[in-house]
């Protein structure tokens, strides 16, 4: 059984072991089945309260938190767009562009992990990584900590919430996740139909569902309540197109190779985003990406890691056609395809039952009035 | 009066020079008569003309800055003597500045950069420092260099310029290459055309006035940090955004008290002396080429080259750790008049030809590298 160097550092979850077991094919009914999605896990040293995830959500609309104070965490994260981005590439700090896919914030609260290669290992801190990274908020500590001690309402609220006498930029990063930890949905029509109400589902959703648990094999990674075991594949998703013909995007993705430290040889020669591999250094784990959930996927099209499909019609084909082919999959930097990833021979029909289904993980569209962002303020004299 | 300048002081400002300029433009051994003192003039450095090329282009190009908002040439303008006319600078949208923008003319042969002298090494580490600080131009130099990799036109300039391919290691050699172009040219101070007003101020200035302490040699700087007792600058406390900007900057350099404090500490963060008598320091500043960078001071709390003679006619202002070498100066109207001819004669021709200033368009859009992906990165 391959449990190999990677299973480190997956060791924490139970839930791993039990994935390992169902990807060598001996235990394949051991995928923990779909579920109703419970309440989301909150961290013993940064409990929910009403006044922190009040905060927490201004400074997740704040463009302060960002360099330029023009790139707040909603300019990649955008209501109307599923708390995603709905291009294929984020849309990345002025005069830039990212190299991934913006994933939503929508249930983030459940995931053990954050970012495609789930280099974040809490809310808290991916929070921090996406405000100071260069194509993301290009923001500094002590710039974005500078600034919140000079809105007024904010250091009023840090001091109650945190007891700060200044307000402290970790705990900036706190109370958006707080806020965050109540972006969720739980009550969609496959929650229902799975806690018993049969008409939650119509006859091409069940029908679809039954094909994710069977024929399509859908439920081998997006298992559990959450729809995703969390672990890492590739699944031989072409590379992102804009690389080919966009400069802007070209220059991100060759910045990305020197920021997270390949060897020079690498950085020449690699045309594709490595994944797991800038976290691990195993050639074992080039292209590959964590599995995303599939709860609210209906509105943040488009998908995979790098936006390569626009709808779900085409990620089912993809998947139907036993995925694709990358430079990690066809031997010009690897041979990395999951061997999970199989020719379905779905029909037509079969592949419209299973959007059905997926999208029924969806419920209503998350709205959220934007907050009044509090002004500046000069900071009075101490009197002594 | 007189005064001499010690031949510690000579050596000491030589050496600098030496140290930062790496080429020397004034000797280094000889008489340093009470009655010339080595002012100017300040001699063309020797430059790479290609390098200087590349460097003159970088120095107008906005994708130098993280969001492309800002050049070097934004603060430091051609037509206004290299700084930007502004009391206090503009710096990177979502910051704003605490301090005036200092000319980069002669910058070449400064010893210590910065008005606190923070960068006492070379201009290379003085580029860094600009291009990757955050609220200057808050750009990672990593990106820098992809986007420069980007742009045809850089990679021929580099290639040519014998730099191989764009890094960021040779950005930090072109952008002070150009710099060294800056130099003065023609003040009638060194052509030896001064009126009569502007030769009785050169006497003054040495003499009388006493400006020759501080300000001396050929950039008429000793290169040393003063508490002249400059006057603070209000409005850096009532607007919100320099405060923030100058909070992060203390937070960066371990300001104590930083939140509390309503001062610009200067050289204080170079020196941290625990009394705190180094606090209100500045650096001399060169007095070449006033006529195009008012405002003055380290603040720009003085407009006019009138106002700067006034204010140390007056004594200077008022500050705990003023230098004791300030004291009123009993100045007549006509001696300071000749004091501001002195000064005014020590601006030359203005660099805003072809030499310093890069006409052509510089493109924000980056063309994509074909067949990229058989293209080595």
């Amino acid at each position: 059984m391959k449990m190999g160097k990677t299973t480190t550092i997956f060791a924490a979850a139970a839930i791993v072991a039990v994935a390992q077991i169902t990807a060598s094919g001996a235990l394949a009914d051991t995928n923990p089945p779909l579920a109703p999605l419970g309440d989301p896990p909150v961290p013993a040293d940064n409990p929910q309260t009403p006044e922190k995830i009040e905060l927490g959500k201004k400074l997740f609309f704040d463009p302060r938190l960002g360099g330029d104070a023009s790139t707040a965490c909603v300019s990649c994260h955008e209501p109307s767009q599923g708390w995603a981005f709905g291009d294929a590439l984020s849309r990345g700090y002025p005069a830039t562009v990212h190299w991934r896919n913006s994933q939503t914030i929508v249930n983030s609260a459940y995931l053990g992990k954050l970012f495609w290669a789930g280099s974040a290992s809490s809310l808290e801190k991916q929070a921090k990584s996406a405000a100071s990274g260069a194509v993301a908020g290009n923001g500094e500590a002590e710039v974005m900590e500078a600034r919140l001690a000079f809105i007024p309402e904010y250091r009023a609220a840090f001091k109650q919430i945190f007891g700060d006498e200044w307000p402290k930029l970790g705990n900036a990063w706190r109370a958006i996740a707080a806020w965050e930890r109540t972006m969720v949905q739980k009550d969609t029509p496959v929650d229902k139909y799975l806690a018993g109400d049969k008409s939650a589902l119509d006859e091409q959703q069940v029908r679809g569902m039954k094909l994710f648990n069977g024929k399509a094999n859908c439920i081998e990674c997006h298992n559990g309540a959450l729809t995703t075991d969390q672990r890492y594949y590739n699944l031989g998703v072409p590379p992102a197109e804009r690389w080919e013909e966009d400069g802007l995007a070209q220059i991100t993705f060759r910045y990305e190779q020197y920021a997270k430290g390949v060897t020079q040889e690498m950085y020449r020669k690699i045309k594709d985003d490595a994944g797991l591999y800038y976290r691990t250094k195993q050639k074992s784990d080039m292209g590959k990406f964590r599995t995303p959930t599939l709860r609210y996927v209906a509105y943040t099209a488009p998908y995979m890691h790098n936006g390569a499909f626009w709808d779900l019609r085409e990620v089912v084909e993809f998947y139907n056609a036993g995925g694709g082919s990358n430079d990690f999959t066809d031997g010009t930097m690897g041979k990395n395809k999951t061997s999970l990833i199989k020719p379905l021979g779905l029909t037509d029909e079969e592949m419209d039952d299973l959007v059905a289904f997926v999208e029924a993980y969806s419920g209503p569209e998350i709205e959220v009035k934007a907050p009044k962002l509090p002004p500046y303020a000069p900071l009075p004299v101490e009197t002594d | 009066m007189t005064f001499k300048i010690s031949t510690h002081a000579k050596g000491f400002v030589a050496a600098a020079a030496i140290a930062s300029a790496g080429l020397l433009a004034w000797p280094t051994t000889g008489s340093f008569a009470a009655d010339d003192m080595a002012f100017g003039p300040v001699k063309p450095l020797k430059v790479d003309a290609k390098k200087a090329a590349l460097g003159k282009r970088l120095f107008y190009d906005v994708r130098l800055s993280g969001d492309a908002a800002i050049s070097c040439a934004t603060c430091h303008d051609p037509n206004k003597g290299f700084s930007d006319g502004k009391p206090l600078s503009a710096l990177y949208p979502g910051s704003d500045g605490w301090r005036n923008t200092p000319s980069l003319i002669n910058t070449a042969y400064k010893a210590a950069w910065f008005h606190d002298g923070r960068v006492g090494t070379n201009l290379n580490d003085v580029t860094r420092e600009n291009i990757t600080e955050t609220y200057i131009m808050n750009m990672d130099m990593r990106l820098m260099q992809e986007r420069i990799k980007q742009d045809p036109v850089y990679v021929k300039m580099f290639k040519d310029a014998g730099y191989g391919e764009p890094s960021n290691g040779s950005v930090r050699k072109a952008l002070p290459e150009f710099m060294k172009t800056l130099t003065s040219r023609n003040a009638p101070f060194d052509k030896g055309t001064m009126s009569v007003s502007a030769q009785n101020g050169f006497e003054l200035f040495k003499g009388k006035a006493g400006c020759a302490q501080c300000h001396n040699g050929p950039l008429f700087s000793d290169d040393k940090a003063h508490n002249t007792g400059v006057p603070n600058n209000p409005e850096i406390w009532s607007n919100p955004v320099r405060h923030t900007t100058y909070v992060a900057f203390g937070l960066f350099q371990g300001i104590e008290n930083i939140m509390n404090i309503r001062r610009d500490v200067g050289a204080h963060i170079r020196t941290h002396k625990s009394d705190g008598s180094d606090i209100g320091k500045f650096m001399t500043p060169s007095l070449r080429e006033l006529k195009y960078t008012a405002p003055y001071m380290h603040n720009g709390m003085l407009a006019t080259l009138k106002d700067v003679v006034n204010f140390y006619n007056r004594g200077g202002g008022n500050d705990v750790n003023k230098d004791p070498r300030i004291k009123p100066l009993g100045l007549s109207s006509e001696e300071r008049a000749d004091l501001v001819a002195f000064l005014e004669a020590l601006s030359g021709d203005p660099l805003t030809g072809p030499d310093y200033v890069w006409k052509d368009k510089i493109p924000l859009e980056y063309p994509a590298i074909e067949n990229w992906r058989d293209a080595r990165n």
